[in-house]
């Protein structure tokens, strides 16, 4: 076990295995990914608990068997909304933490243990070559600047078109900001147990903060938002830099009209996922909503919205290590929008884009919130 | 060999052998004792059962049904090593909705949350019943093991809402009983023919496998209101429950210490009763046509505790209003089924009780009896008591829960024997029987009873294999 506090001693003896993780409270709708596709009990939030409890208490020992449980699980935090119990709060932090035991007893997971090796070879989990600085040049960008835009690794090696829609954005809104030579900011090594490398890439990232003078972080990325706003405070205790995500900051560029758009003929259907990592993991729900509101849309919801959205499957490593489960959830969530008529499945976040675009086999478009903003900017 | 047997019936990914599995599915809240099975297995349909069932006759392997584990007794435990667990989760089908003849056909994996949901998104004029528990706790596993709700108080335990069933006997053989054997669609009851469902109902799983139940529907009133009773001490608190049930005028009564409603006003771990405070808080509910009816009812209500309160002034009746106000958002907690009000019983990981169903003589000296009992363990005061089905008996418990420390573990199982014993003592028979309880009551039972059932079991199941051991049989 870890010698850092350790959230599964805390909660040792709080699971009752009630159920209440696995539907929505009050409403009894379908809320675990993992539970719903696989059904046996320890695929559920509860399940992995109880796992936790047994190893702790060394009732169980690991073996090859748990880390299916274990992993397949893209720790969308569902549960602790759905939760009552008093360890509510924790559940994805046992998770990771069980994750992390279970790294150190018998190894990552193959291809989570790929992340790895990318990024100590490339800076990135996708194994491309690193270039992030060269974005400073190609868009003229200063040295320094008061904002750092955090690209994220998927926005510049894979929807590089969400990259460029915000650039544009903050370009166009006269933004004071540059981007920093960013490695990997740790997220897939967090959420797949894998600790040990995530200090020394928190370290490079916050000294090229620290180099470009800036007191403020960007990010387009959900999954970059929730690991640098709330994982780097637990490795570096000074560290006090306001971090916001996109979608906080566009709200306040269109009421100062730094931002106007296009007047359109059409108002599209428009449905809007919310990115688990921004949502139940961050609390930002409205200030998506509110950027849509002023756009010529039609917005409808979901059936499960806001902290009950339904995750689209690609986080926690899931994508990468048990595809065919993570398409499965995906697919469900490209079904819900496409059951209320959504023509664009809009997201705040490019992992969720990413795999809903992979998913998607309807005639929906599915598109970032700052790609759509992009294209109506006047 | 079972194992890829099983696996050709249900599919590779619906059998599992693995560690964590087997671990979880070996145990439960209560401080009974773990046993791991060696596979657990998910079938989605009746066809599927049967075809388990005949490999478990055929290689006399031992079946325990599981379908959320939710009981409170370690029924899902097995008794034996090397059992197979079959979990009915996937097989969560609402059938048929009958609104004239008010009934639901439902597969045992729907629950109590889901019948809620599809009940008020498609037959907002009916309801059914729910109980002190998860709201994704089996409909029919409950029906099985005649438990309460929140329409006990009127309609009595829920094995009585049973229309009829199908099951798939041990043998593998496919049988109906109610007014649906004469063909789909008539599920209306189970009279007037040989009441068989008592050969499944109490039977903990021990008798075959459940694949459909009819259960009972009820109008949705639309006039309901709630009141709640704050009373001193157990004789005088059973006998103001005793007048009021015996008017027949309540939907539900639930009597409890009043610990569980500063629980559910957020008073920390451990809560303590305090010199002056009332002991019991009774949540009453009542419903009608019209709201003159409710208020009529009420008022009932309300003469009884003018009548009480001559002999001890302090008896209090306080109008929904007024605990609206003084709880807040909890106060709701209190009274929305199914779900919120079993959240004060998530502090640890156990929960136990000694639940049993209890004459109307005994209520008072019950609850005066176990309290000193939970007392000298130190637990907490969480007494239950429900009049049932009129006025014709309770349903009667002390709850506890604890940490399922080596220790809490000891503790427990020593205060529920001794809970036990005086409930014994006083006539009650547990329900949701945990075999250790099986043993004490068979003690003291006719002894043909136990010979009854173990007869029915051999003629039903003469390989033994379905839940062997369960119930002490």
């Amino acid at each position: 076990m870890t010698k850092e506090p350790s959230v599964i001693s805390e909660w040792l003896h709080r699971c009752i295995r009630c159920g209440n993780c696995k539907y929505i409270f009050r409403d009894y709708d379908k809320s675990c990914p993992s539970g719903q596709h696989y059904r046996f009990e320890s695929y559920f939030a509860s399940g992995k608990i109880w796992i936790a409890r047994g190893i702790e208490s060394k009732e169980l020992d690991f073996d090859e068997s748990l880390l299916g449980p274990i992993f397949s699980c893209p720790t969308c935090g569902s549960c602790e909304i759905q939760c009552q119990a008093p360890h509510q709060e924790h559940i994805v932090d046992i998770i990771e933490e069980l994750r992390a035991h279970a790294v150190e007893t018998l190894g990552p997971l193959p291809k989570h243990k790929g992340f790895l090796e990318k990024i100590q070879k490339h800076n990135n989990p996708y194994g491309e070559i690193h270039h992030n600085r060269e974005l400073v040049n190609i868009h003229g960008l200063p040295d320094k600047a008061e904002n750092v835009y955090f690209v994220g690794c998927t926005s510049n090696y894979r929807e590089t078109s969400i990259r460029d829609a915000t650039i544009h954005i903050l370009k166009t809104s006269g933004m004071n900001f540059t981007v920093i030579d960013e490695v990997c900011c740790g997220s897939p090594l967090l959420r797949t147990g894998q600790r040990a490398e995530v200090k020394k890439l928190v370290k490079h990232n916050l000294v090229k903060i620290k180099e470009a003078g800036a007191k403020r972080i960007i990010t387009s990325c959900a999954g970059c938002f929730r690991t640098i706003k709330k994982d780097y405070q637990k490795f570096e205790k000074d560290f006090k830099l306001e971090v916001i995500h996109i979608s906080q900051l566009l709200p306040s560029l269109i009421e100062s009209g730094r931002l106007t758009f296009k007047h359109t003929k059409d108002s599209p259907r428009i449905t809007y996922h919310d990115p688990c990592h921004l949502g139940r993991h961050m609390g930002v729900y409205n200030e998506p909503r509110n950027v849509i509101s002023v756009l010529p849309v039609e917005m409808v919801e979901m059936s499960r919205n806001r902290e009950n959205a339904w995750c689209c499957g690609a986080g926690g490593g899931c994508r990468a290590a048990f595809p065919e489960f993570s398409l499965a959830t995906g697919k469900v969530r490209i079904a819900e929008a496409d059951e209320i008529g959504a023509e664009l499945l809009v997201s705040t976040c490019p992992f969720c884009v990413s795999q809903l675009r992979e998913v998607n086999d309807t005639d929906m478009k599915v598109l970032d919130l700052t790609e759509l903003l992009s294209s109506l900017i006047r | 060999m079972i194992i890829k047997k099983l696996c050709k019936v249900v599919g590779d990914q619906y059998v599992s052998e693995s560690t964590g599995e087997r671990y979880i599915y070996s145990q439960d809240m209560t401080e009974n004792e773990p046993c791991q099975p060696i596979a657990i297995v998910m079938p989605e349909s009746v066809e599927e059962i049967q075809a388990i069932l005949k490999i478990a006759n055929e290689t006399k392997t031992r079946i325990v049904p599981f379908i959320t584990g939710q009981n409170v007794g370690g029924l899902t435990i097995p008794q034996v090593e090397e059992s197979i667990i079959i979990d009915l989760k996937r097989m969560d089908k609402i059938l048929q909705v009958d609104e004239e003849a008010m009934y639901a056909l439902v597969e045992p994996g729907v629950t109590f949350g889901h019948m809620r949901r599809y009940l008020d998104a498609h037959h907002p004029e009916l309801r059914y019943t729910y109980p002190l528990a998860p709201p994704y706790t089996s409909v029919v596993a409950n029906a099985l093991l005649q438990g309460l709700c929140d329409l006990s108080t009127r309609h009595g335990a829920m094995a009585d809402f049973v229309n009829g069933l199908e099951a798939v006997l041990p043998t593998g053989e496919l049988v109906r009983v109610g007014s649906g054997i004469l063909g789909e669609d008539n599920w209306f009851g189970r009279y007037p023919l040989p009441d068989l469902v008592g050969l499944f109902s109490g039977w903990q799983g021990m008798s075959g496998i459940v694949t459909k139940m009819a259960l009972q529907l009820f109008p949705k009133p639309p006039h309901i209101e709630h009141a709640a009773l704050f009373t001193f001490g157990e004789e005088p608190t059973t006998e103001i429950l005793k007048r009021i049930a015996r008017k027949q005028i309540l939907d539900d009564a639930d009597c409890m210490s009043l610990s569980l409603v500063k629980m559910l006003l957020g008073v920390d771990y451990p809560v303590e009763a305090l010199d002056g405070e009332p002991d019991y808080a009774t949540l009453i509910a009542v419903s009608g046509n019209t709201e003159r009816e409710v208020l009529e009812k009420l008022s009932v209500v309300e003469d009884e505790m003018e009548r009480a309160k001559s002999k001890e002034p302090r008896q209090l009746l306080v109008t929904w209003d007024a605990i609206s106000k003084l709880m807040g958002e909890q106060a709701r907690s209190w009274i929305d089924f199914p779900s919120d009000a079993f959240k004060i019983l998530t502090e640890f990981d156990g929960l136990t009780w000694v639940g049993t169903y209890i004459h109307p003589k005994a209520w008072g000296k019950a609850l005066a009896g176990g309290r000193k009992i939970v007392e000298r363990y130190e637990f907490e005061l969480m007494a239950f008591l429900k009049p049932m089905n009129g006025m014709h008996f309770a349903e009667f418990k002390f709850i506890i829960r604890f940490p399922k420390d080596i220790e809490n573990i000891e503790r427990v199982k020593r205060c529920n024997s001794e809970l036990l014993d005086f409930a014994l003592d006083n006539g009650a028979i547990p329900y949701k029987t945990p075999v250790w309880a099986a043993k004490k009551l068979q003690e003291r039972i006719d002894p043909q009873f136990i010979a009854l059932l173990r007869r029915i079991k051999r003629s039903l199941d003469p390989n033994n294999i379905m839940n062997p051991g369960r119930w002490n049989l």
